[in-house]
């Protein structure tokens, strides 16, 4: 089985702070793969490491059995990679088309499929009828379907989707679920974060839990239905204890 | 209004601006702390001066050479407020009511807040101590009825601060609307920046006439007495000018003029300022006046059929990945409103002054003369586009985190924002080269000088601003020019450099110089020896561009992690 993601003893600080430390993933290739944890658990600066957004403390990062030691490997890989950053990566002053015709361009893809790609994302993320709009007048929702088009347009091996549900309409969620899941069956690895456990449970094969900046938990959905829910072992994993005890003073009386 | 609101507003802006100075670092710590002080030794040296000034000279000045002295001030003050206004047209509130309007503070409240400080700045920093000085000086010198000048000089900058405030809150107000605020940037910029022109423009169309007329006007005294009634006219009916008027009477003795004018300037101060609170009002709390709503915006039916995009457009002979680069750079360049007005403030304003002068002048260039003129054409263009051209990567801000992720090469990247520059600085070069052609009477030879010549610095200021923006990245807020995320040691960097530009410059004009030297000293003709030197001078700058561009795509990719801090993360 070939490796989509590896890394060993991945290690970022800023500062004195440690967001993520001494992280091993190993993520199978053709993988629907969550990885969970609380918020600062260090998911999303996981996935800039791996992404070349942020530079590593230290460590060792594989993508598609490629190192990403060697700056120009790592550079070359990102063609068969497509990923929604946390914050967006968009340009203010282009409309959706634009944008979209821009990234596929820069995937070299021909002139051809750039266009019919565009007309079929654009139609499928609602997009299509914003024509005018420039991205800096989206809403949050549209802007992140705009990033999740662009990732998708180059069919990339694989996809880093940092809570790619979050503020996304109920349809496009719906869509954007199936399309994942056809992009898995046909070869292609995803790595995505969520807090919405239940869309993970229903989507993912594989599961990650991350808390403090290390990796707690690393099993199967199946090992997980096995033993009972995902939420139960989320919580087990990282302190239900706290749901417990926590109570507003002012609200007791 | 609640103290408490008060003291923890005051709070907040410490806090914030204490948490960014920690986060700057030291080196950034201490280089503000050096502006501050260096603004703290100005205002103290322009009071003294300002006190001595007051008490030895002008104390014996008669009321209207005072008045005239004053006017000079004052004409003065209001065209470096005017400059500095263009630098920063938008206001950019020391405490950011939008993010207040939740909670239950008045917004009566933060407005006052920021309007104070909307004060501190360095040009206030160094008037009032000086005027001030200079009307203490006056009463040193002259008598203590002169200290009227304090209220008086009081009500004249409140006058002139409180209606900066509302016009830059008009505008803000004006740019909520993102479409309309492309309009407006335009508009405004170019309005400040010939407005602040004007004097320049004036003195070199009236220095001839002085010339001319000097003669004359020195016998007719009629004509002398008609300027200083027209002076004296605007003084009583310009608002900005009721200080030297009130001046002039407090040195003849009188203080009752200049009381009327302290009250109406003051006045006029409290009505800019009720406005500019209706029009924050308005702003953050929507219009409560108007209950109609505005008729809908009619949205054109989306179209169908289109034609080829600018972002679909390839290029001869650059590889795909640049002219994607340089095709979606140049499309967003065209629309975001900071790029406009940086080409409009730079730009148009060596548009004007070279256009005028030489339009003035140009016939009277020698023949030695122009191909230095010719060349000038190609400098100022690329003068103009300094800010686009050192900070490639500040305008992208969230867009750089696109390019990072891409897998072009990162060559490709330098070399594609490189075209849509030129894009932009040749249409310029071309509009300048013919203004300097038709006044200047450019021959052929100089016209080709100048297009190889303007190739070469085209190059060679690329190989540079490439490497500038590399190194020093600084986020430009989407919708207004001020650099609001740069540390202090990248400004410093960017003053320096472009204090150097010039001098790099200099290579350029060796051909004409060459040709020059030939054409006095020697029998060689200097025409094909300046052509010569011009293309031996292209031929360098491409071998410089050629080499230095994929080492600087390496140096790109080192730190590309490092511009994408700088340009995408904000700090109020
Ligand atoms: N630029 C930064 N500077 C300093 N600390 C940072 C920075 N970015 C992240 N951190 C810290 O790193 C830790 C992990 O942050 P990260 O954004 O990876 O969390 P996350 O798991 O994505 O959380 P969330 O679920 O809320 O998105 C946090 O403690 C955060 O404070
Ligand atoms: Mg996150």
């Amino acid at each position: 089985m070939t490796l989509a993601i590896e890394t060993s003893g991945l290690t970022r600080r800023f500062g004195s702070v440690c967001a993520v430390e001494g992280l091993d993933l190993r993520v199978e290739a053709g993988k629907f793969y969550g990885f969970l944890g609380p918020n600062g658990a260090g998911k999303s600066t996981t996935i800039k490491m791996l992404t070349g957004l942020l530079a590593p403390t230290s460590g060792t990062m594989r993508l598609l059995d490629t190192d990403l030691g060697d700056p120009e490997r790592a550079r070359a890989i990102k063609q068969r990679i497509g990923v929604v950053p946390e914050n967006l990566a968009l340009f203010d002053n282009l409309t959706a088309r634009e944008y979209l015709t821009f990234i596929g361009r820069m995937y070299l893809l021909p002139p051809d499929t750039v266009r019919a790609r565009c007309q079929e994302l654009l139609t499928m993320m609602d997009l299509a009828g914003e024509e005018t709009k420039l991205t800096l007048e989206y809403s949050h929702g549209m802007k992140k379907k705009l990033a999740l088009a662009a990732a998708l347009l180059p069919d990339p091996d694989l996809l880093f989707l940092d809570e790619p549900f979050e503020g996304v309409d109920a349809v496009a969620s719906r869509m954007l679920r199936d399309t994942l899941k056809s992009f898995v069956k046909r070869g292609a690895t995803v790595f995505l974060t969520s807090h919405v456990l239940e869309i993970v449970e229903k989507l993912c094969t594989d599961v990650g839990i991350i808390a403090h900046g290390r990796l707690v938990q690393q099993v199967s959905m199946a090992e997980i239905h096995a033993a009972g829910t995902l939420e139960e072992r989320f919580l087990a994993a990282v302190g239900d204890g706290q749901v417990e005890a926590q109570k507003l003073s002012w609200l007791e009386d | 209004m609640y103290l408490q609101h008060l003291r923890t507003l005051l709070w907040l802006r410490w806090r914030l601006t204490r948490n960014q100075w920690r986060r700057g670092g030291q080196v950034n710590a201490i280089l503000s702390l050096l502006v501050s002080i260096l603004g703290l030794g100005l205002a103290v040296a322009g009071g003294v001066g300002g006190l001595l000034i007051g008490a030895l000279a002008l104390a014996k000045a008669t009321p209207q050479a005072t008045m005239f002295a004053w006017d000079g001030i004052v004409a003065v003050f209001l065209f470096v407020w005017l400059l500095g206004l263009v630098t920063e047209i938008q206001r950019s509130e020391v405490i950011d009511a939008s993010r207040l309007m939740h909670l239950p503070v008045l917004l009566r409240e933060v407005f006052f807040l920021n309007y104070a400080a909307s004060h501190i700045c360095l040009s206030l920093a160094i008037w009032v101590p000086t005027t001030l000085g200079l009307a203490f000086g006056l009463a040193v010198g002259r008598g203590a009825h002169q200290l009227w000048l304090v209220p008086l000089l009081l009500a004249f900058f409140f006058m002139v601060t409180a209606w900066t405030y509302c016009l830059r809150g008009w505008l803000a107000a004006l740019m909520v609307n993102q479409r309309r605020r492309r309009a407006v940037i335009m508009g405004v910029t170019m309005f400040v920046v010939v407005l602040a022109q004007l004097p320049n423009l004036l003195m070199n169309v009236w220095r001839d006439d002085t010339r001319r007329v000097g003669a004359a006007v020195a016998h007719d005294s009629g004509k002398n007495a008609q300027v200083v009634r027209v002076c004296t006219l605007a003084n009583r009916f310009a608002p900005p000018l009721w200080l030297p008027q009130g001046a002039q009477a407090l040195q003849a003795g009188r203080v009752w003029p200049s009381l009327i004018a302290t009250a109406g300037m003051g006045l006029l101060g409290l009505l800019g300022l009720a406005r500019a609170y209706q029009l924050t009002r308005r702003f953050y709390q929507g219009d409560d006046r108007r209950k109609t709503a505005p008729p809908p915006v009619a949205t054109p039916a989306t179209k169908v059929v289109r034609g080829r995009l600018l972002v679909e457009r390839t290029l001869p002979l650059v590889p795909e990945p640049a002219a994607a680069v340089a095709c979606a750079n140049l499309r967003s360049m065209l629309r975001a409103p900071e790029v406009k007005m940086a080409l409009v403030a730079n730009v148009v304003v060596f548009v004007i002054l070279a256009g005028g002068i030489f339009l003035k002048h140009g016939a009277a260039v020698p023949p030695a003369g122009r191909p230095f003129i010719a060349l000038a054409a190609a400098c100022l263009t690329m003068l103009g586009l300094m800010q686009l051209l050192f900070n490639q990567f500040g305008f992208d801000r969230d867009g750089f985190r696109a390019l990072v992720l891409l897998p072009a090469q990162r060559w490709h990247i330098l070399l594609g924002k490189n075209i849509s520059l030129l894009a932009i600085s040749l249409p310029v070069f071309v509009v300048l080269l013919s203004l300097l052609t038709v006044s200047a009477h450019l021959g052929p030879a100089e016209l080709l000088q100048a297009c190889l010549g303007f190739c070469s610095v085209q190059l060679a200021l690329g190989v540079l601003g490439n490497w500038l923006s590399i190194l020093t990245p600084y986020r430009i807020a989407a919708g207004s020019l001020k650099p609001t995320k740069a540390k202090a040691s990248s400004q410093v960097l960017m003053v320096v450099a472009s204090m150097f530009m010039p001098l790099l410059l200099l290579p350029l004009f060796v051909p004409p110089l060459l040709g020059f030297l030939c054409n006095e000293f020697t029998k060689v003709p200097g025409t094909p020896i300046t052509l010569l030197g011009a293309v031996v001078l292209l031929g360098c700058s491409c071998l410089l561009y050629g080499c230095t561009l994929k080492p600087l795509g390496r140096l790109l990719q080192r730190r590309e992690q490092r511009i994408l801090l700088a340009v995408t993360s904000e700090v109020e």
